[in-house]
């Protein structure tokens, strides 16, 4: 072990690697593009405290607009920063970032608790405090029963969370978690959903990506909208629902019998049609689709019956994004 | 970016290598291939041990060079006994058992290889003992016991080219350590090539080179590609450190494997090895000089590939020319170490810091050549060709220590040039 000279163990939160009263995360004019292809175009954007979400299709644009605040990815044109500083040049922001990647590959070899320590030290922290917050941060995301086993032998889920874990182990002032939910079991969802509303509590700022508009509604309310690499909606949950709800969402449940499900839910106001493409199969359409969604298991229940899968099909998103790129084009 | 902003970037830098480079040495260690490439290496290493260990326990035929143990006229006496004694070689009634006190025979065995080098290392001028008397024999005219004339009967005038300050001129006045100890100079001379030859291109180039080549190419590529890269990067780490802690873990086990190997085989050459007591101590110098270049070498090739790989990720592909380049530069090395063209070169630069090392230890190797070719003015005694290719004088024309001092210097430089441009290509490389 490297022996502690300055004495003065960690580094003090804040580092003055930023430019006092800069936004945390700012864009401007942003672009990125790969010879003909534009991953994003034209991107201003500014964002300073509390959780927003980042929706948008596969190849939106979402984990590229990521990977340029992350100092990966260099813009074509326009001007990223992060805590006022250009991330591309300049790695010191990160000691007050958080990023939890979207790649699936881990250190599989390593415990999770080397995983998150090992990265810790990366903070300028000795092996010690690093395994004092490496066991904080675990115990934090619900993993402190299994730090010492190989990640290689985590759940989707459980690897998910660690990842979030070593993105927390610095006390970051803002956290961006790009697809957390994709691939987890319902409980480690609700965990990590759990997880980062208590860091918006907290003040910190979070930014969470997801194509599943149903996700992002349980964590926050404030989004931001993504599609074909261009911004298409920002602002208040709420306030985009009303232009969402003019046009009209499916919903496709899977389960005993469809046609029993279908006579309760006929009555329902929110319904305004009803297809069966199987014996097992239900596809509702609805335009209130948030209200419906939210109040669709209690319906199930209620009423005795089994479904295994409640499901959204992608096509219905993208014709809502669709919808807003045309509406604000 | 300026310091003065940044302050924490630099601070705690000794935690951050600490972790990167444990870290690296880890995964190295779970990786299947890391053990494939060293047990191979020590594999390698063994079969040509196995061949070295044969030749040092192998009966090496002594050669009667004047035929003085044999006995031409079959009275029980040796034609070099019946010589020093001036009986008639070919007359069975005249032997030195009819003098007065008669002499007892000698065994045969005893004018095999009765005259032996016995030359001072490195003296010049006249040197050789007749011991068998058979230069100063009465029958011989003065102008054949001088034949060399340098105004001393029966002796060797032993001098340095004027023109190749490396290599000895024998000129022998004939029949004088004409019947050398084969045996004595074919483990003498094969113990030597074979430290140099597993020491220059077993260990120093192929080990050098291949274990780089195989551990050291993806060491930041296969992150990249791989997509883990992302949680080094995502912490207030530049990017040129991540490059410079990451070969400090490589460079931590490929050096102790280079390490524990030179110990193995200092050891087995050291009991192998012709010498007065059980271990040959005097060698130890020459293997600290493979030793250090092995490390050197470890560390540019390090570099070099490494930069390969974030340069392109078919990095090995860019690799493979230059292997061949400095194979090349190796068989250059051994007939000619002071071409210019190895100054281009790694292993140039890698095998002088040997090749000075083994001059130092072993001061008299160019003699010991030349008088195993001359072989007592008959054919070329075993073991001597094969020095003759594997031992060299370094090429700068420089003293031994100050070719050292001088190659360190440059490898060093070589390394650091390589860390500078690798670090430059990784900061302009995207990751996706």
């Amino acid at each position: 072990m490297m022996p502690d000279f300055t004495q003065q163990g960690r580094e003090p939160a804040t580092t003055p690697a930023s430019i006092p009263g800069a936004p945390v995360v700012y864009f401007h004019g942003v672009s990125k593009s790969y010879g003909r292809i534009h991953a994003v175009s034209n991107i201003t954007l500014g964002l300073s405290g509390g959780v927003t979400g980042v929706l948008g299709m596969n190849g939106a644009g979402k984990s590229t607009l990521f990977k340029l605040l992350m100092g990966k990815l260099r813009p074509s044109s326009g001007e990223v920063k992060l805590f006022g500083v250009d991330p591309w040049k300049n790695p010191a922001p990160y000691a007050r970032v958080g990023f939890v990647p979207e790649h699936e590959k881990m250190h599989d070899w390593m415990t999770a608790l080397e995983f998150v320590s090992t990265f810790a030290r990366l903070h300028g922290m000795t092996r010690k405090e690093a395994e004092t917050e490496a066991r904080r941060v675990l115990d934090f995301v619900g993993l402190s029963d299994v730090v010492n086993k190989e990640i290689g032998r985590f759940s989707k889920g459980m690897r998910q969370r660690t990842k979030i874990a070593h993105a927390l182990v610095n006390d970051p002032e803002l956290i961006i978690l790009d697809e957390p939910l994709q691939g987890c079991d319902p409980l480690a969802r609700t965990t990590i959903m759990n997880v980062i509303r208590e860091l918006g509590k907290r003040g910190r700022t979070v930014l969470v990506s997801s194509h599943i508009l149903g996700e992002i509604e349980r964590i926050t309310e404030q989004i931001v909208i993504l599609h074909q690499g261009k911004l298409v909606a920002l602002g208040n949950l709420h306030a985009i629902r009303d232009r969402l709800d003019q046009i009209p969402h499916t919903i496709r449940l899977v389960g005993d019998d469809a046609r029993a499900l279908a006579k309760d839910l006929l009555n329902h106001p929110a319904v305004f049609g009803l297809r069966f493409p199987s014996e097992h199969e239900l596809l509702i359409q609805t335009y209130h689709f948030g209200e419906l969604h939210a109040q669709l298991p209690a319906l199930i229940v209620d009423n005795g019956h089994r479904v295994d899968i409640i499901d959204n099909p992608d096509d219905d998103l993208e014709s809502l994004l669709t919808y807003l790129a045309g509406g604000s084009a | 970016m300026s310091d003065s902003k940044v302050p924490s970037l630099w601070r705690g830098m000794d935690r951050k290598a600490m972790a990167v480079a444990e870290f690296t040495l880890r995964q190295q260690q779970k990786r299947l291939s890391t053990w494939v490439v060293m047990l191979v290496g020590v594999a390698a290493m063994a079969v040509l041990t196995m061949f070295y260990i044969d030749a040092m326990t192998r009966e090496y035929e002594a050669v009667d060079n004047d035929f003085d143990s044999f006995d031409w006229d079959l009275d029980g006496y040796p034609n070099g006994q019946e010589r020093v004694y001036g009986t008639d070689v070919f007359d069975a009634d005249s032997h030195p058992g009819l003098l007065d006190p008669p002499i007892a025979p000698d065994e045969p065995e005893r004018w095999v290889n009765e005259d032996d080098f016995d030359w001072d290392a490195l003296k010049e001028g006249s040197v050789g003992v007749d011991d068998d008397g058979d230069c100063n024999r009465e029958d011989r005219t003065a102008s054949q016991k001088d034949a060399n004339r340098n105004g001393v009967p029966c002796d060797i005038l032993l001098s340095v080219r004027p023109w190749d300050t490396d290599e000895y001129l024998i000129q022998s006045d004939g029949s004088v350590d004409e019947d050398p100890d084969d045996e004595a100079y074919a483990l003498e001379a094969i113990h030597r090539s074979f430290v140099l030859a597993i020491g220059k291109l077993g260990v120093v180039f192929l080990i050098g080179i291949f274990v780089p080549l195989f551990m050291a190419t993806g060491l930041i590529r296969n992150e990249m590609t791989s997509g883990t890269m992302h949680f080094m990067l995502a912490k207030p780490i530049a990017r040129s450190e991540v490059f410079l802690y990451r070969m400090m873990g490589f460079l931590a086990l490929a050096w102790a494997y280079v390490t524990v190997l030179l110990l193995l085989l200092a050891i087995v050459t050291g009991i192998f090895g012709p010498s007065e007591g059980l271990f040959r101590v005097s060698d130890l110098g020459v293997w600290m000089a493979v030793w250090w270049a092995a490390l050197l070498a470890l560390m540019v090739y390090g570099m070099l590939f490494c930069l390969l790989g974030v340069m392109w990720k078919h990095g090995i592909v860019l690799a493979l020319p230059f292997a061949a380049w400095e194979l090349g530069m190796v068989l250059i090395t051994l007939g000619a170490p002071d071409t210019a063209i190895l100054r281009f070169s790694v292993i140039g630069w890698a095998m002088n810091i040997v090749d000075a090392g083994a001059l130092m230890v072993w001061s008299d190797t160019p003699l010991l050549i030349e008088m195993g070719l001359w072989g007592g003015g008959n054919a070329a005694l075993e073991g001597a060709e094969a020095l003759e290719v594997f031992a060299s004088s370094p090429g700068l024309g420089l003293s031994g220590l100050a070719t050292i001092v001088v190659s360190t210097l440059v490898m060093l430089v070589q390394a650091a040039a390589c860390w500078l441009v690798g670090s430059a290509l990784f900061k302009s490389k995207e990751i996706d």
